[in-house]
């Protein structure tokens, strides 16, 4: 569904250089600290800015080309809505509905009645959750094969992150052959909804797990001193020295937990992997 | 289908989500021929990823449980309650392997362990 190789952009002091793909009936997630990348990903698969080098192709049709009839296919929700303030979410639908031909007004009504939308109050009266919840109705609106999500659940509380994520879940659950791609700061929210994760670090993909293998099979291996000296290092992929001895991150639980009897390991997150990976925990 | 997974549990989430529907079907709840849930909607539910979702019906399919019919779903298959059985005894003399390989490793003989087996036994 999107495929990027050997993406290149360059910005005075930041270089992005990707490989990645996400095939239909995906929901993918893409992690990484402030800085990251991970906007700039999401421009370039939008078509919004020119890679300097290599090729990004969506739909299989290269993102600057992209047309408007292309585009209608996607469903985007990113930081802003784009819509202005003083619009109320009925002027949003008559909007919508010169855009998007397959726009579905009845289910969009409905969404939002459910959602608690009120449809004739100004958009700048609305909350920060609310304002969430309508860019991502809006992304939903018009049955859209791929959807591109730029943090969709920043800001909100918690009982708001999980209504945002089941419409997204309803939304793939109605049609498994469409594709979504996600980023989030909130490693929980993609845990219990991404099937699989890039991790993106100074403009590099460092890691491309499914999230399964992460949730299932790393772990973080809580050591001494001593028990580290004697430790088999060969599944390990980092090591951190802490207060009590080492904290060690493993891809491989299993064979520690089979042949250290006791030790105690910890269940891997994304959290976890990020600041392993990333360094933040290196102290 | 009643699934309760333990997301803290060390026993990896498909395993988990592949033991409960396992005895649901050798209990009876889920009889032959009954359709399971989309992977995306089964996903969706538990709040799992799809990929682990699949990956437990596939192992389910592997183990002759369940078949699935391409474009229409996963169903529970025609099972012999002797396959069944079969395979809960596979499955428990593969968890005596590992304690049996343990009790080698330091050092405990046949009779030991065989004492250790018994004792438990009776304890229960």
């Amino acid at each position: 569904m999107i495929a990027a190789k050997n993406l290149r952009k360059d910005y005075s002091g930041f270089s992005l250089n990707v490989d990645f793909e996400i095939p239909s009936g995906r929901i993918t997630g893409l992690v990484g600290k402030n800085g990251a990348g991970k906007s700039t990903t999401i421009k370039l698969i939008l078509g919004l800015i020119k890679p300097d080098e290599g090729d990004i192709t969506v739909m299989g049709i290269k993102a600057g080309e992209l047309d408007a009839k292309d585009k209608e296919q996607m469903g985007v929700a990113l930081a802003e809505s784009g819509f202005s303030p003083y619009l109320t979410v009925n002027a949003v639908v008559s909007i919508l509905k010169k855009c998007y031909h397959t726009f579905d007004e009845g289910k969009f009504r409905e969404a939002c009645r459910r959602m608690h939308l009120p449809m004739n109050k100004q958009l700048k009266e609305f909350s920060t959750g609310m304002k969430a919840k309508l860019r991502v109705l809006v992304a939903l609106s018009h049955d859209a094969r791929l959807l591109i999500m730029d943090e969709p659940t920043a800001g909100l509380d918690v009982e708001a992150r999980v209504e945002v994520l089941d419409m997204i879940r309803d939304y793939m659950v109605e049609d498994e052959s469409r594709t979504v791609l996600i980023t989030s700061h909130i490693s929980s929210d993609l845990e219990s909804i991404c099937d699989d994760i890039y991790l993106i670090n100074n403009g590099q993909v460092i890691l491309h797990e499914d999230t399964d293998v992460i949730l299932g099979q790393c772990g973080v291996l809580k050591v001494d001193a001593q028990t580290y000296q004697t430790l088999d290092k060969n599944y390990l992929v980092k090591s951190v020295k802490t207060p009590y001895g080492y904290a060690c991150f493993t891809k491989e639980k299993r064979y520690y937990q089979d042949n250290y009897p006791g030790m105690v390991i910890e269940n891997g997150s994304i959290d976890e992997l990020i600041l392993m990976l990333t360094g933040g925990a290196e102290r | 289908m009643k699934i309760i997974l333990n997301n803290s549990s060390m026993v990896p989430i498909y395993e988990q989500l592949m033991d409960q529907i396992k005895n649901e079907i050798i209990e009876g709840a889920l009889s032959a021929g009954t359709a399971l849930p989309s992977v995306r909607a089964l996903s969706g539910e538990l709040k799992i990823s799809a990929l682990t979702v699949k990956k437990a019906y596939d192992r389910l399919e592997e183990d002759g449980f369940i078949v699935t019919v391409h474009g229409k779903g996963s169903f529970v298959a025609e099972t012999d309650k002797n396959l069944a059985l079969e395979a809960c005894r596979r499955a428990v003399e593969e968890d005596f392997g590992k304690v049996i390989l343990k009790a080698q490793n330091f050092g405990f003989s046949k009779e030991e362990i065989l004492d250790i087996v018994s004792i438990i036994l009776e304890e229960n």
